[in-house]
């Protein structure tokens, strides 16, 4: 009886139109399209917008680290070398504190945004390239 | 597993697009006449374009450990054949499911179509009007079984029941594939 309800179930099929999968398709690659598009702006937007922001956030940490003797201590290794092998700890100690800790993080994460942006960014545009 | 399904999606996954083509041009039929069956012809396009956005959205939740694609793909279709029916209020599948809450199992399992219903179901049109005199549970599981070819474990994680609920539906569906026949 099972295979004779097969047989019966089969020869009563539907049929679609052949274009079915065909438009679907279609439908499938214009929303990949569309969804590729959409990304490639929002990774744009976010790259310049990180881009922006870590020349700003380097710019002010230059300026701290200036400010806050980082440089004038860093110049001590070239002058007087004899000094920091001896007091090295301590010259460690000092040239950790100078550092700007808050501008520092920032401008490394705006970096590490901007490199993800770019990478995603070039993943899009491969995705349009292979739809193209 | 050389070019399963499961295969398929693991190499769309991959990035492979041809792949999920190949998995669309396979099984446009089976879920066009599935969908026709519930929806009609008028409607049945739309909800097979419907039915292989939603797979191909949610292919990354697919799960080849859980269940085969297949079943996965049905499952999804039943879905949005029930939202489709939802939207335009019409019966649903589970409005069956008190009152088989209640059925008790007392069938017996001999034949119950006998060889002058299969004659008279051989016909294409008068199998399909039967069908769709047939509520929707019963006729969903014999076109899953029938033409499908998925077995009972497949349909009961498909509807969500238990193997003995299906197991009754499948009867009371050919016994009232069989009254109807007779009554026709």
């Amino acid at each position: 009886m099972e295979k004779n309800l097969q047989k019966l179930f089969k020869q009563a099929s539907y049929t679609p139109e052949s274009r079915l999968s065909g438009d679907i398709w279609k439908v499938i690659e214009y929303k990949k399209n569309h969804i590729s598009k959409i990304n490639l702006l929002k990774y744009m937007i976010l790259g310049v917008l990180s881009l922006s922001g870590s020349i700003f956030s380097i710019k002010i940490l230059i300026e701290q680290l200036s400010k806050l003797g980082f440089f004038d201590y860093l110049s001590l290794v070239f002058s007087d070398s004899g000094i920091i092998v001896t007091y090295w700890k301590e010259y460690i100690m000092t040239l950790a504190e100078s550092l700007p800790i808050f501008s520092l993080n920032l401008s490394f994460f705006l970096l590490f945004i901007l490199f993800i942006s770019i990478r995603k960014m070039s993943y899009q545009f491969k995705q349009k390239l292979l739809l193209a | 597993m050389e070019g399963s399904d499961e295969n398929l999606v693991k190499d769309y996954l991959d990035g492979d697009d041809g792949a999920f083509k190949r998995l669309l041009d396979k099984y446009t039929s089976s879920v066009y006449n599935f969908s026709f069956r519930f929806v009609g012809a008028d409607n049945a396009n739309d909800v097979v374009q419907d039915v292989f956005i939603k797979v191909w959205k949610n292919l990354k939740k697919f799960n080849s450990e859980k269940s085969q694609f297949k079943t996965w793909l049905f499952t999804i279709a039943r879905n949005t054949i029930t939202d489709y029916l939802r939207k335009k209020k019409m019966v649903l599948f589970s409005s069956l499911d008190k009152e088989e809450e209640d059925f008790v199992d007392s069938l017996e399992s001999e034949d119950f179509l006998p060889d002058e219903d299969f004659i008279r179901l051989e016909d294409k049109n008068t199998l399909n009007k039967l069908l769709n005199q047939i509520p929707e549970n019963y006729k969903e599981i014999l076109i899953l079984h029938y033409q499908e070819d998925m077995t009972f474990n497949e349909i009961g994680k498909l509807m969500k029941k238990p193997l003995n609920t299906v197991k009754s539906y499948h009867r009371r569906a050919l016994i009232k594939l069989k009254d109807i026949t007779h009554q026709n």
